[in-house]
């Protein structure tokens, strides 16, 4: 993505916690930091991928983006307007703009609405078109999520439906107010191959004829580098690294990136796969340290700096950005054990 | 296009009944539910038929028609199938309107509980917070208050009550119980996520609320009223019994009071004994109804309610 291209959505230095509560009266829990000043902006048109393993905070960003949730600290905006504080009208006319598609298909359709119930439901919350204009939205988004013959399907409900047609359904619910942003929460990954490429596609067009922009959120690496025109590593809240999915996925440059690409499963021909080692086999031990996220697992970390300060996201060339002192353009981390 | 609409509503209809089809076919398997519907039936005729014996003759009106060549307790015979009491009235009419009277009590004064405990709940539970608080520390208060007792206080400082008065007041008494549990299933609909992406489409408090959530809760509303039901029947025939219940009209605890008040209890088992049956099962039929259909939604809240 070059850089003629303008930010539709920007994460400015979000905080985001949750506080977990104890066991007995009083005693509070720890508090749990879901994202830790994430900076991202995401580009207009493009899709975003946001990877990392689970708990890393990916669902919680998209919760926030959708406003389902308030951030600690930070802002978000949506071309150039603070969003987190909306009310009323504000916040009904931005929910026009911005979607989400859900994880898990069997949890978020209404067990008691048909699919042409559910798919016109945003329709008539925004009261756009009388009846008849709504059945033929309904019908022309059926038809582009490939629920077709869109009558078949039209008057079954949830139970009747398998989960790749359900997941069609929760699409078409997204995608039927023509939103600008659309939040793709894992959408495949309670699906298997075949019907997660045919998903995948789905949203590919969805792109190209609507020009929709998405974030698009995964731990599967395949799934990025096939769908993202960038993508952001996340490592427990933080952002690790951020840059054209190509390019992060066939040179990466945090540690954490690299242990991610190590940790994938190689096949016999896939000749010029690169090991990387950079994962702790036992994690260090610290106590109350405020160094790099990463520091406990990373192999290649260098005492005192790593366990003192954390690494501010790094500028590699003009696309590339990654949080960690040691990396550098071109050089592989893994050669700087020296020092 | 329009015919596309219509086509919508016609099968909707048709799922509603495949539903309601699919539940009964539980339903019938079930040997309570069986005998309990059956029990209901003959109640239900029984309240129906109430009206015929004031139209063949007026002295067998329930309350104000009396045999004017009996004027003392009598037992069964061909012109009083039941018998007569204390002042020559006939007992199988009395009978009848009584069922009537159980039937208006019971359904009427669980409908108003289920109608308050399901609002409450709902709110309570949707709202959170404060809104919770207050409303389940109240419903506290007055579960741990027994209704027949501050029923019996009231009927002592007010003198007789309606039987509307009654009515209100129990369903006023029983819907902390449903509240809580609406309370609960509201709880667990909350954060699931098709509410979710109905907030993230845009809908609004009420349109959640009614759309979304109470379609999900009513199955388990119906299902407590009947539960309600019995518990309506039972406080009503206690206060008629124990000398408070509205003195204009019959019910079986009403007959049950005079055959104790005029000292009959252990002389006239035709007049004892038959609103004491009749009490005893036409509650338990309501439980056993409830029973029934507490199998029926069981799977069914589990199947499309909480799939994990
Ligand atoms: N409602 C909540 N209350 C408390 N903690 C929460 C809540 N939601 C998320 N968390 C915590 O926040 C962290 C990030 O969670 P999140 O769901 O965003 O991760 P994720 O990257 O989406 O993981 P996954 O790949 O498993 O979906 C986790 O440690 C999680 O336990
Ligand atoms: S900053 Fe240090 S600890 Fe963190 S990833 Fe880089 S080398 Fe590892
Ligand atoms: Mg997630």
């Amino acid at each position: 993505m070059g850089n003629g291209k303008q930010t539709i959505l920007e994460l400015d230095r979000i905080v985001k916690r949750y506080r977990t509560k104890g066991f007995f009266f009083g005693a509070h829990g720890q508090d749990v930091i879901a994202l830790n000043e994430v900076f991202i902006k995401i580009l207009r048109g493009e899709i975003f991928g946001l990877v990392g393993e689970s708990g890393s905070g990916k669902t919680t960003a998209g919760r926030l983006i959708v406003r389902l949730e308030q951030p600690d600290q930070g802002k978000i905006y949506l071309d150039g307007r603070d969003i987190t504080g909306l009310k009323g009208k504000a916040s009904k006319d931005y929910s026009r703009r911005v979607q989400m598609i859900f994880q898990d298909p069997y949890q978020s359709l209404n067990p008691l609405l048909s699919v042409f119930d559910t798919i016109s439901e945003p329709l008539i919350i925004h009261k756009i078109g009388n009846a008849e204009a709504r059945e033929d939205s309904v019908w022309q988004a059926m038809k582009s999520v490939g629920l077709s013959p869109p009558h078949d399907f039209a008057h079954r409900y949830p139970h009747q439906l398998s989960g790749g047609q359900r997941q069609r359904v929760a699409i078409a619910h997204a995608m039927v107010l023509k939103p600008e942003f659309v939040v793709a929460d894992e959408p495949t990954s309670m699906l298997d191959a075949s019907m997660s490429a045919q998903i995948f596609n789905i949203l590919l067009e969805m792109r190209r004829r609507l020009k929709v922009t998405f974030l698009f959120i995964t731990h599967s690496l395949a799934a990025a580098r096939y769908l993202c025109d960038r993508i952001a590593v996340m490592y427990k809240g933080n952002l690790m690294e951020i840059g054209p999915a190509e390019e992060v996925l066939r040179n990466p440059k945090h540690p954490y990136t690299q242990a991610l690409m190590d940790a994938l499963p190689k096949f016999v021909h896939s000749g010029g796969v690169k090991r990387y080692e950079t994962l702790l086999q036992a994690e260090r031990e610290v106590s109350g340290y405020v160094g790099c996220p990463f520091f406990v697992r990373c192999k290649v970390a260098r005492a005192p700096k790593c366990s003192r300060e954390k690494p501010p996201l790094k500028k590699l060339d003009d696309s590339h950005s990654v949080a960690c002192f040691y990396a550098e353009p071109g050089i592989k981390t893994r050669s700087g054990g020296k020092a | 296009m329009s015919g596309k609409s219509l086509d919508n509503r016609r099968v909707q209809k048709f799922h509603w009944m495949s539903r309601f089809l699919s539940g009964w076919a539980i339903f019938r398997q079930s040997f309570l539910g069986k005998i309990g519907l059956t029990l209901l039936a003959l109640f239900a005729l029984m309240a129906l038929c109430s009206f015929i014996p004031p139209l063949v003759d007026p002295m067998y009106q329930p309350m104000a028609g009396v045999d004017p060549e009996i004027s003392t307790v009598t037992g069964p015979s061909t012109r009083h199938w039941l018998g007569t009491d204390f002042m020559g009235r006939d007992l199988l009419s009395q009978l009848l309107a009584g069922a009537r009277v159980a039937f208006m009590v019971g359904v009427s004064a669980a409908f108003m509980s289920v109608f308050l405990g399901t609002a409450i709940g709902m709110i309570a539970g949707y709202m959170g917070k404060f809104a919770d608080t207050l409303l389940m520390r109240l419903a506290d208060i007055i579960m741990v208050m027994p209704a027949l007792v501050v029923l019996l206080m009231l009927a002592a400082l007010f003198g007789q009550l309606s039987i509307w008065f009654i009515v209100f007041f129990i369903a006023l008494f029983r819907w902390p119980g449903v509240s809580r549990v609406i309370r609960a299933q509201t709880l667990s609909l909350k954060h699931r996520p098709f509410i979710e992406a109905a907030r993230v489409a845009g809908a609004s408090h009420l349109r959640i609320i009614f759309r979304h959530i109470t379609p999900n809760v009513l199955p388990l509303s119906f299902l407590y009223m009947t539960f309600q039901v019995t518990s309506a029947i039972i406080i009503e025939a206690a206060l008629a019994f124990l000398g408070f219940g509205d003195p204009r009209t019959i019910s079986w605890g009403m007959m049950l009071q005079w055959v104790w008040k005029t000292g009959h209890m252990f002389n006239a088992p035709y007049w004892l004994l038959p609103p004491g049956i009749c009490i005893s099962l036409i509650t338990l039929s309501f439980y056993m109804l409830g029973r029934a259909m507490d199998e029926v939604l069981d799977p069914r809240l589990r199947k499309e309610g909480q799939t994990d």
